[in-house]
């Protein structure tokens, strides 16, 4: 393997476990994937269409729980290891400092993607879960997936107990076991899922799942890769709590982007649509709404939208921790 | 011509506020040469600017002023730091690595192979006396063993200079002789040393050469034995002397150079004495303590990377 490889998968893998270990990152995912899960159960409204309560709560839960992770293990990870001098020892070895940047936002990045597939599983999981209208024999009415939600609030749950026992017999660490766990757990509950349907009788796999809600849930993905890049590029330089609410700003005026585009570039409305991402580009969960889809050359093209804006971001992290002193 | 394997001329770093208005002068116009196979002590009180210096070496902090050579290269240069071994001031470590781990961390940010990062990294657990602790995380540690974890790290890569900030620094006395006997034999077997310490005696015992810095500007440097020798006066060292001779030859001294002539028993030093005793238990007790440095080199010996460190070996045993 190169040099440079060999150092930047070394920096991505300690950033990544180090990421895993800290507590608040398994709360973060807990909290996203049971939130999701019990979804179904505090269904009140259908929003007009069956399962699309649990998909947008779903989808919103990925995007926020994401950006907060981002920022959190970015912070902690980057912030927090140039003020104690682990990123000195680190700098003081044959590292680039762009590589050093690079490794962190790789290893935050992963961490960040296993929060996303976890929060997919439990999406597809709550949305088959939802109420839906069922006509058969003489009933008539809406009828939940209870084995499914069961299934859903147990993953974690299993995921946890499994983590705790490799803890207590192998010295396994907690925090990685469980992190990993936990989506490990909803896709199996995701498979055994095909096996039974709604009347809780047992079927040939069939597992009755909207996979249109992939594209839309890549989408998020891109997001957050471009909100990672912009949290790890101001942690080069600034706190984490300084970090969170400038992110949280871009995510508030980046998710009304479409009020800021279109206007003219000297006017202050055309300036700020030219400085922030227009991240309504990667909401798109109303297209989903009565069976729509979102093709997959638009995500193809969100795709390249998000390369050009986390490398900028990026780079512009790069200029920053370039000449910073570490000590 | 032989090149000094540190270099700084006129180095100056100063600290600013967030509105750059310069808050602290930390090095001023330091002028340093160390050569190779030397051991230099950089020595001075708190916020003299010793760790300010090693970082500036090492490119963690840019100069305000003044030009550095390592190993011939700007220190911002990233093939040279490849021969940099580096023990910070306080064990920057990842708490939740074991010291396997960060070993294979390090060696990994080095570009060792797999087998010789693995290779090394047992050696290195063997020398520092953490095989036992292998497989706990750094963050359940004491002070000392965390300084071990440090050190280690530092020799992953086989240096050719060692920068070592504090190396004693949380560490027993016995530990602290066996750092400096490994600084000793290290600058046998060619490798250059540069250390800070605020122990004296440390530095006393191992350097060739020392620096002193007091607000960041260089006060004395020389051969240790120079700076501390007394020209003006003699010390006789004479045993079986009884009491009557000794006062007589005193007598007789001030006689002829008429000044005051002190007669005293010598003392080994408390490091020595401490030394003994625990030399002592350790042998009745059977036991075998802290670091291994004979065991590291000796399985490194084979490796072409570290022949120096063979031929520094004999030339120990031959000694």
């Amino acid at each position: 393997m190169p040099l440079r490889l060999r150092q930047f998968v070394a920096l991505a893998t300690a950033t990544l476990l180090e990421g895993m270990q800290q507590p608040a990152a398994l709360l973060l995912l807990l909290a996203c994937v049971l939130l999701t899960a019990l979804t179904p159960v505090f269904q009140f409204h259908s929003l007009g269409e069956e399962g699309r309560l649990a998909r947008d709560s779903g989808l919103a839960y990925m995007l926020v729980f994401g950006l907060i992770l981002a920022v959190a293990v970015a912070s902690s990870t980057l912030a927090a290891e140039i003020e104690r001098g682990t990123a000195a020892a680190a700098l003081s070895k044959p590292v680039p400092r762009p590589l050093f940047l690079a490794g962190k936002y790789a290893g935050v990045l992963t961490l960040v993607a296993i929060l996303w597939f976890a929060a997919l599983l439990a999406t597809l999981l709550a949305e088959r879960a939802s109420d839906h209208f069922v006509a058969v024999g003489d009933e008539l009415g809406t009828r939940a997936d209870r084995w499914t939600i069961l299934s859903s609030l147990l993953a974690p749950v299993v995921a946890l107990a499994t983590a705790g026992i490799l803890n207590f017999r192998r010295c396994a660490r907690f925090g990685v076991a469980a992190f990993l766990g936990i989506p490990l757990a909803l896709a199996t509950a995701l498979l055994l899922a095909g096996c039974y349907n709604r009347f809780d009788h047992l079927v040939w796999y069939h597992p009755d799942l909207n996979l249109r809600v992939m594209a839309a849930a890549v989408l998020i993905l891109l997001a957050l890769a471009l909100l990672t890049a912009l949290a790890t590029a101001l942690a080069t330089r600034l706190r984490s709590g300084s970090t969170l609410v400038l992110c949280a700003l871009v995510l508030g005026l980046g998710l009304t982007g479409d009020l800021w585009t279109g206007h003219a570039a000297w006017s202050w409305r055309g300036l700020l649509g030219g400085l922030l991402p227009n991240l309504q580009n990667f909401w798109m969960c109303d297209a989903l709404a009565d069976g729509g889809r979102i093709p997959w050359h638009y995500v193809g093209s969100a795709a390249v939208y998000a390369a050009v804006w986390s490398a900028l971001a990026l780079g512009a992290g790069m200029l920053a921790l370039r000449n910073r002193d570490m000590g | 011509m032989n090149s000094p394997i540190i270099e700084t001329t006129g180095l100056c770093k100063v600290f600013r506020d967030f509105w750059q208005r310069p808050k602290v002068e930390a090095v001023a116009g330091l002028d340093l040469q160390v050569q190779r196979g030397e051991i230099f002590g950089l020595l001075g009180p708190n916020g003299s600017g010793k760790s300010t210096t090693i970082k500036l070496l090492l490119g963690l902090l840019h100069p305000t002023a003044g030009t550095i050579r390592v190993l011939g290269c700007p220190p911002t240069d990233v093939a040279a730091k490849a021969r940099i071994g580096y023990l910070p001031e306080v064990s920057h470590l990842h708490a939740f690595l074991t010291p396997r781990e960060t070993l294979h961390y390090y060696g990994s940010l080095f570009g060792l192979d797999a087998g010789t990062c693995r290779e090394r990294t047992e050696a290195l657990l063997d020398m520092v006396d953490l095989r036992h602790a292998a497989n706990r995380s750094v963050g359940e540690f004491s002070k000392g063993m965390a300084r071990r974890v440090g050190l280690a790290q530092a020799l992953i890569n086989n240096p050719d200079l060692l920068i070592l900030d504090e190396p004693t620094s949380g560490l027993d006395p016995v530990a602290c002789r066996e750092v400096k006997d490994l600084v000793r034999l290290l600058a046998k077997a060619g490798k250059t040393v540069l250390m800070t310490s605020h122990l004296l005696a440390d530095v006393e015992d191992v350097s060739d050469r020392v620096a002193i810095l007091h607000a960041g500007r260089l006060q004395a440097e020389g051969r240790v034995a120079d700076l501390l020798r007394r020209p003006d006066a003699v010390r006789f060292l004479v045993e079986g002397l009884d009491a009557e001779t000794a006062d007589a030859i005193r007598r007789d001294l001030e006689q002829r150079t008429h000044h005051a002539v002190v007669l005293d028993h010598p003392a080994m030093d408390l490091e020595t004495y401490f030394l003994q005793v625990v030399a002592r238990a350790a042998h009745r007790d059977h036991l075998t303590t802290h670091f291994q440095p004979a065991a590291f080199l000796a399985a490194a010996k084979e490796k072409p990377e570290v022949r120096d460190q063979k031929s520094e070996v004999s030339s120990q045993q031959a000694d």
